[in-house]
């Protein structure tokens, strides 16, 4: 090339660049070096020849100089990298399409950056089905961009602008891929995954495709953060002195006792138990019940044991104050607790589905107490409608009967209707929940408020109100009076049940908060969003303590086991996650429901896991064996297979709400999706 | 570019007042378009997703336009989604189906029903782990091997497939219900309480695990009870009943059925009492073969081809008796129409022929045979009159009175004969031509009629005395004047109905629509 031409193209380039200094510098040398070459001549003063004489760099500059905007060297460049990486060794190639992703969207951001939006569309259509399978939502989203004021106005593309991908890789797959590009010059491809790849090289042999799953999922500008945040310490035990905890001694007690008088204790048991039945009039179930009941306290009692032998979960002081509980509230619990029926992989729990009809395609949320007497559901035409369904059982079949003898309140004054109608909310009734005892029901809606109605009284309390948008949930503290909201506003918030203001805000979230859960402690809550992770929140402090990366799409449904060790999550695709909550990793990803899982909830004694979804099923999940099992045995068998216990198909009816009574008995409510005819 | 085309910036900017806005500016404000259009949608599915809703309806798209703070669209409140049509002529053109009412119209309709009040219901998903099969769950899936066997099995021996025997449980309450409608089956003694256990079959879901047993069950007592006609005629019912139901999924026991169904069919002797009315069974077996045709006909190919072929040889094998006969011929006759002409109608001639020497009364000395040559002779009458009134039935311009065959009601037909006779033709049993019975009574009427069918037998012969009786000159020209304008009409048909009529004289007028009739009188 002749060098002046080159100067010149250098000079172009600074120029574009906005480097006018360094431009204005080399205009300078090169006259001064005109000049010296026109006079004198002995004198070389600067370095101007380097660049002149060097082959390689001269390339460079040329292909720097030839055409900056041309949008299809975007194209050419990526289509080049990936019929490379689709034909490149067997052994490495899964490494090399893993970077093929965050170099299509890069490319494609970039090419709408610069404003070749025909070009960008052109380019995203034609590669977007490689990536269809994994990260359809996320290419969804970004399909919609098409000028660069979108690029920054969506948080999603800013984060990932900002952000840098991790990728782990082995050494000799990283190697071929620089080799690749310095030998194909491709040095807008070597730009975009300096830029947007942080690669994190370890010698040895590739790992397989699928063992981890960060690999696939973009997260945005928060992996750093997440793995910062992960670090910190949480304390997942359980608060010490719980109910639980004195229920054990008791029945270390008992145990005790037993040696010495052998059957006269239970049979006193027996008896008090015969005694309550017949004081509420539930001699409906009679001996068998009771029986079934003891049977199960028994293996309790031995399982429990076992279980406190082996490993003593550590106990944990509660931070925030809590409510005192009423002795005969207390003494129920403990009743229930008694009488839980013990479950595992081979004592399957019985369901209880309660079908909404008539519902018009109105019905929002539908949630049960927690002894599964009264059941909520909040409705599109702002209503809220409680059922008592002791009563109606007792009216009717008596195949359902409540579970504890909290249910005294008086009939409705309209005979009519056998439910109870609230009214207040200006807005769809997103959310509701029940406090433990069932005297209260927390509503929210998208009017922006939270209302708290009591159950006896049939009447609106207080009106929570400092959300800025729609409260998508709500869920009342295990111990009641303490309350989590979560908000389209990405926040959420902490309530007691006495101050109109919240005690706390959690912000964070990139996205819209969608489901909120609390740790059986009462010191975390847990947080699902749009932005596809869940949070854990130190309630205490509002800080966020752990970030859960994995899922992708939407969560839409928490649980937390009861011994506060593990969390569950299900999103928008179906598929359910369980996380370790000190280690902050997923333990394993249950897939089996094809659509949104609405609902989930934990046994009592935490070995099993109910799921609902919007494909009209309740699965059963075997906690213990999923939580066992190493990544070794995983890689072996088909151990999804295993976990998923049971399934039970609902005749068209999506699943949205469950509820593991105290006794293990599992409730589930949702509405008939096809009119009765 | 943007899939916004610049046109409908345009268009969206005239409807709102703007005219002078440039093409360039069009072109910048599609893909913003876009963009926005996609936000909306994405909140609107959040919306969507925390109503517990799989379908966007236009309150999700309100409540996202809600939360950008912008007026929601009036107009579209339905509570369902909404439909869309297509326009004629355009590929990608969509308008929602809005009609004019008259504000008239509205006021002065009567109210429309109170919808039902929300309520629960509640019932067993599952008890300990598993589904009691009652009305409110799901129907259980087929049972089949379970997949585990098949992956073991892969595994250490590729190229053999032995199937592990299936365990299926069967529980109490179910094996209870299998003994008591086998019971009430068998038993005979009380028809009421057979005939809602014949309801619950056709109704209750959650049978389904009994499916193979009751295949079994009917398959076995047919072929040991085929003396014992009422037990038949209850299977029969009892399959009827099974394939009624929408929870049973029959399909992978047809083979087990179809055998004894056809059986009932075409077997020559059903039943050893001379009262035992085994035509009806015949009769009703038909129609069921022709429900599993029609049902199954979609997914089992060669089911009909198969049956066809069976009923034909049955029914061209001279040796078989006549019973066996009739029972084919129904049976074809059930299939439709177009079964009967393409398979019946060619081998009609010389079945008549053979079927003659049985006809007639001075050469057949065994009344019971000429009574059975009779009752297929009617058959066959009935078949192929049936044919011939579908086939007439095609003529556009011929008035019909009624659409449909079925539908038809007692079509009087008033001929021409000095003696007024009034043939009417029944539409369920279709052969049954009640009549006045007249002074001459024939003499081969010696069976009493007892039942419908038999009254159609008893006529057979009597229409066929009177028409050599009385075979009138004046009749024989008015006929002459049908055929030749169905000739016109149709050449195919008008040949068929000439050869119909020169096979069975008059007797076939009845299945001829009576306004053609009464138009070429």
């Amino acid at each position: 090339m002749d060098p002046e031409q080159l100067d010149e193209f250098v000079m172009g380039y600074l120029k574009k660049k906005g480097f006018n200094g360094a431009a204005k510098q080399l205009q300078d040398a090169l006259h001064h070096n005109n000049n010296n070459n026109n006079g004198t001549g002995s004198s070389s003063s600067f370095n101007s020849t380097d660049y002149h004489n060097d082959p390689e760099l001269t390339k460079l500059i040329r292909s720097f100089s030839q055409s900056e905007n041309d949008p299809t060297r975007y194209r050419n460049g990526y289509s080049n990298l990936r019929s490379w990486a689709y034909n490149s060794l067997d052994l490495y190639k899964h490494e090399l399409l893993r970077v093929m992703y965050p170099v299509f969207i890069h490319c494609y951001m970039d090419l709408v950056g610069k404003g070749h939006t025909q070009e960008a569309r052109a380019f995203f259509n034609s590669f977007r089905k490689d990536h269809e399978m994994i990260h359809l939502r996320d290419l969804q989203k970004l399909e919609g961009v098409l000028v660069p004021s979108h690029l920054e106005e969506m948080e999603f593309a800013r984060s990932l602008r900002q952000s840098k991908v991790n990728i782990k890789i082995c050494q000799y797959s990283y190697d071929l891929l620089l080799q690749y590009l310095h030998r194909t010059e491709s040095t807008l491809m070597l730009g975009i995954i300096n830029e947007h790849i942080n690669f994190q090289v370890y010698s040895g042999q590739p790992n397989s495709s699928s063992d981890d799953i960060d690999a696939v999922t973009i997260v945005g500008s928060f992996q750093e953060t997440a793995d910062h945040v992960n670090q910190k310490e949480i304390q997942w035990g359980l608060l010490e002195d719980s109910l639980e905890d004195r229920l054990e001694k008791t029945g270390s007690l008992l145990t005790d006792s037993e040696k010495g008088q052998g059957e006269s204790k239970d049979g006193d048991v027996d008896d008090s138990n015969k005694k309550r039945s017949t004081e509420i009039g539930k001699q409906g179930s009679s001996l068998k019940k009771l029986k079934k009941d003891k049977a199960g306290n028994a293996t309790a009692k031995v399982a429990r044991q076992e279980t406190s032998t082996v490993s003593p979960a550590p106990r944990v002081k509660s931070e925030l104050a809590l409510p005192v509980m009423s002795t005969d509230v207390e003494e129920s619990i403990l009743e229930d607790l008694r009488n839980r029926v013990q479950l595992s992989s081979v004592a399957m729990p019985s369901v209880s589905f309660y079908t909404f009809v008539n519902t018009h395609n109105g019905l929002n949320c539908a949630s049960i107490s927690h002894d599964g007497s009264l059941v909520a559901g909040g409705f599109s035409d702002s209503s809220i409608k409680v059922w008592d369904m002791a009563k109606i059982g007792q009216a009717g079949s008596g195949a359902l009967q409540g579970e504890s003898d909290t249910n005294d309140q008086v009939a409705g004054p309209n005979s009519r209707r056998n439910y109870t109608l609230l009214l207040g909310h200006s807005g769809p009734v997103y959310s509701a929940t029940f406090s433990p005892p069932g005297d209260f029901v927390l509503s929210s809606s998208a009017d922006t408020t939270i209302r708290l109605w009591s159950t006896q009284l049939n009447a609106n309390l207080v009106c929570y109100k400092g959300h800025n948008y729609p409260v998508w949930d709500v869920q009342f503290s295990p111990f009641g009076h303490y309350f989590a909201s979560c908000s389209h506003d990405r926040t959420a918030r902490i309530w007691s049940m006495d101050r109109v203001q919240p005690l706390r805000i959690m912000a964070g979230h990139l996205s819209d908060v969608d489901c909120v859960q609390w740790h059986p402690n009462c010191n975390y809550i847990a947080t699902g969003s749009s932005d596809k992770t869940v949070r854990l929140w130190d309630v205490q402090t509002g800080e966020c303590v752990r970030i859960f990366i994995g899922h992708r799409s939407m969560v839409l449904s928490l649980a937390m086991s009861p011994d506060g060790r593990y969390m569950a999550s299900g999103d928008e695709d179906g598929t359910i996650m369980m996380w370790d909550l000190s280690t902050a990793r997923c333990i394993t990803p249950l897939m089996g429901h094809n659509s949104c899982v609405w609902s989930l909830s934990y046994s009592g004694e935490g070995s099993l896991l109910a799921s609902g979804s919007a494909d009209c099923t309740v699965k059963l999940w075997d906690v213990t064996s999923s939580t066992k099992l190493t990544k070794a045995e995983e890689k072996n068998g088909n151990s999804n297979r295993l976990r998923s216990l049971r399934t039970f198909p609902t005749k068209s009816t999506p699943v949205h709400a469950l509820r593991f009574s105290r006794r293990n008995l599992l409730f589930a409510a949702g509405a008939i999706s096809k009119p009765t005819s | 570019m943007s899939i916004v085309p610049k046109e409908t910036i345009e268009v969206i900017a005239q409807s709102i007042g703007i005219t002078n806005l440039s093409p360039e500016a069009a072109l910048m404000l599609a893909p913003d378009v876009e963009y926005r259009v996609r936000e909306i949608m994405q909140e609107a599915i959040k919306c969507m997703r925390h109503s517990k809703r799989t379908t966007l309806t236009a309150s999700d798209v309100d409540g996202a336009l809600n939360l950008r703070n912008l007026e929601p669209i009036y107009g579209f409140a339905s509570g369902g989604p909404i439909r869309f049509r297509k326009a004629i002529g355009h590929r990608d053109l969509f308008y929602t189906d809005d009609r004019e009412v008259d504000f008239k119209d509205v006021i002065e309709a009567p109210l429309p029903k109170a919808p039902l009040d929300t309520d629960i219901v509640c019932h067993w998903l599952a008890i300990e782990g598993v589904q009691p099969a009652i009305p409110e769950n799901a129907p259980l899936e087929v049972i089949r091997a379970p997949a585990e066997n098949q992956i073991y099995q892969q595994k250490d021996g590729p190229l053999i497939d032995i199937r592990l025997p299936v365990k299926h449980v069967l529980s109490k309450e179910l094996q209870l219900y299998f003994q008591k409608i086998a019971e009430l089956t068998m038993s005979k003694s009380n028809p009421s309480l057979f005939k809602e256990a014949l309801v619950s079959l056709a109704s209750d879901s959650g049978l389904h695990p009994l499916v193979p047993y009751f295949t079994n069950f009917v398959a076995d007592e047919v072929s040991r009870g085929l003396n014992d006609f009422l037990l038949l005629s209850n299977l029969m019912h009892v399959v009827r009943s099974l394939l009624q139901n929408p929870h049973i999924h029959i399909e992978p026991y047809l083979h087990q059925l179809m055998p004894s169904v056809v059986t009932c069919l075409v077997s020559r002797k059903l039943g050893n009492r001379f009262a035992d009315n085994h035509w009806e069974l015949r009769d009703f077996t038909a129609n069921l073969v022709a429900l599993i045709c029609k049902r199954f006909g979609n997914t089992y190919i060669t089911l009909q081809s198969r049956l066809t072929k069976t009923l034909v040889n049955a029914l061209l094998d001279p040796k078989k008796a006549l019973t066996q006969h009739y029972g084919a011929i129904q049976g074809l006759a059930a299939l439709g129409h177009n079964v009967v002409r393409l398979l019946v109608l060619p081998n009609l001639e010389p079945y008549l022929s053979l079927l003659e020497p049985e006809l007639d009364a001075e050469k057949q000395k065994n009344q019971m045979k000429s009574y059975e040559a009779w009752r297929v002779y009617g058959a066959l009458l009935r078949a192929a009159g049936l044919c011939i009134h579908d086939r007439l039935k095609i003529f556009p311009y011929l008035p019909s009175p009624s659409p449909s065959f079925l539908n038809k009601g007692k079509g009087k037909i008033i001929s021409t004969e000095p003696n007024k006779r009034k043939l009417s033709v029944d539409s369920s049993s279709a052969m049954q031509v009640d009549k006045p019975m007249g002074d001459d009574n024939p003499p081969q009427n010696s069976v009493q009629p007892s039942s419908s069918g038999q009254a159609s037998d008893g006529n057979a012969p009597e229409s066929r005395n009177a028409k050599e009786k009385e075979g009138s000159k004046g009749r024989a020209i008015t006929m002459k004047a049908i055929l030749d304008q169905v000739w016109k009409n149709d050449l195919d048909s008008g040949r068929l109905l000439v050869k119909l009529h020169q096979l069975y004289g008059d007797r076939i007028l009845p299945f001829i629509p009576s306004t053609e009739m009464s138009l070429f009188l």
